[in-house]
């Protein structure tokens, strides 16, 4: 007798592997902005890019008045490392410190979702640089190499603010 | 009669795989030659498969999330060498393979005293949810799929994401050896058709 293994694959197995898809979908489907997260963050005008992921993100408890939350997120590259701390502020918006390693006095651009204009920033020589009164929602930082270098530009995946 | 209320959750059927590939072949021609927006098609077809197989392999749905995003941004540098829908689905799951064994060596390194997460959390997969599946045939489906072993679980968790003809390509992405799926039935499906048949609740209508 044949295995049944080496028979191919008729109407009635298709049947079943739609149906596991169709329960897959139901009992574990993908976050609801995972597609628009993506989308967003491949949105890019030059696809060279070194790709840092997010290694680490932790709460780092609410600040000294209770309303504020404070994380921190890391986001690590080949070549170079984006620090940065997420704060609530009180009128609702957040204010975002970070630091590069290595440092270097270079361009750190915060992207947002349109109609947001796209905000620029330079770090200062120790690698440290800021955006304050920034809205919730999903971001995504482009850093530019220091000049001279041969290095591409690090971008980061789109997280939630 | 198949009840479907769930949704087809991207699932391919036999005919509309070939206008599929088509059409995701289109896409990543177009985003070849720089109409990047063409990729968000290809991102709505392939986020269900790259998010199955980032869950297979033990990531929590934040995990998985990241994961899935950070391979597609790291697309874009390897765009220009993916010649077919076919090999672009291959290399979006190895992809996602590597970045979740990344990611989980990652939070094993960073979880407290050492404990091994994956020790404590053997599979994320659907919870038992036995309940959500109203359809009968569902419920038997899911009841004998819960008994396969779990390297097959996972290979038609997968699988099932993918349209027929990469069910292979998807396979051998996964590791799996040839044969395991596509064209031919395979050891994972065979045995779980061979218990479905005897199931009155699978086979009764």
């Amino acid at each position: 007798m044949t295995d049944p293994a080496d028979q191919p694959l008729d109407q009635q197995d298709q049947a079943i592997l739609d149906r596991l898809a169709a329960i897959h979908a139901l009992l574990d489907p993908p976050p609801a902005d995972l597609d628009e997260r993506v989308t967003f963050a491949i949105e890019l005008d030059d696809l060279d890019a070194e790709v840092a992921r997010l290694v680490e993100q932790q709460a780092v408890g609410s600040g000294a008045r209770s309303a504020e939350r404070t994380r921190t997120i890391t986001f690590d590259g080949e070549s170079r490392t984006v620090m940065i701390t997420v704060a609530d502020r009180q009128d609702g918006m957040v204010r975002i410190d970070g630091w590069l390693a290595p440092s270097a006095a270079v361009q750190v651009e915060l992207r947002l979702p349109e109609p947001a204009p796209r905000r620029t920033v330079t770090a200062d020589t120790g690698g440290r640089f800021a955006f304050d009164s920034v809205p919730h929602g999903i971001a995504q930082f482009l850093v530019q190499p220091p000049e001279g270098s041969a290095l591409p530009r690090l971008v980061t995946p789109a997280f939630t603010l | 009669m198949a009840v479907v209320t769930l949704g087809n959750g991207g699932a391919g059927t036999s005919q509309a795989g070939p206008d599929r590939a088509a059409r995701l072949g289109d896409c990543l021609e177009r985003a070849q030659n720089g109409e990047m927006g063409a990729l968000s098609e290809v991102v709505r077809e392939l986020n269900p498969l790259l998010w199955h197989v980032a869950r297979g392999e033990g990531l929590t749905a934040e995990e998985a999330a990241d994961v899935v995003q950070t391979t597609w941004l790291e697309l874009l540098r390897r765009l220009q060498d993916i010649q077919s829908p076919r090999a672009l689905t291959a290399w979006l799951v190895t992809a996602t393979r590597r970045g979740a064994w990344r990611a989980r060596e990652l939070s094993r390194r960073q979880a407290p005293d050492g404990a091994d997460r994956l020790e404590l959390t053997p599979d994320p997969g659907p919870a038992p949810g036995e309940q959500l599946l109203s359809d009968e045939r569902d419920s038997a489906l899911w009841r004998h799929f819960q008994r396969l072993p779990e390297r097959c679980r996972a290979l038609l968790r997968i699988v099932a994401q993918a349209d027929r003809p990469d069910y292979s390509a998807v396979a051998e992405a996964l590791g799996m050896p040839i044969g395991s799926i596509g064209p031919t039935r395979g050891r994972c499906l065979a045995k779980l058709r061979a218990m479905l048949l005897d199931d009155p609740g699978w086979s009764a209508r």
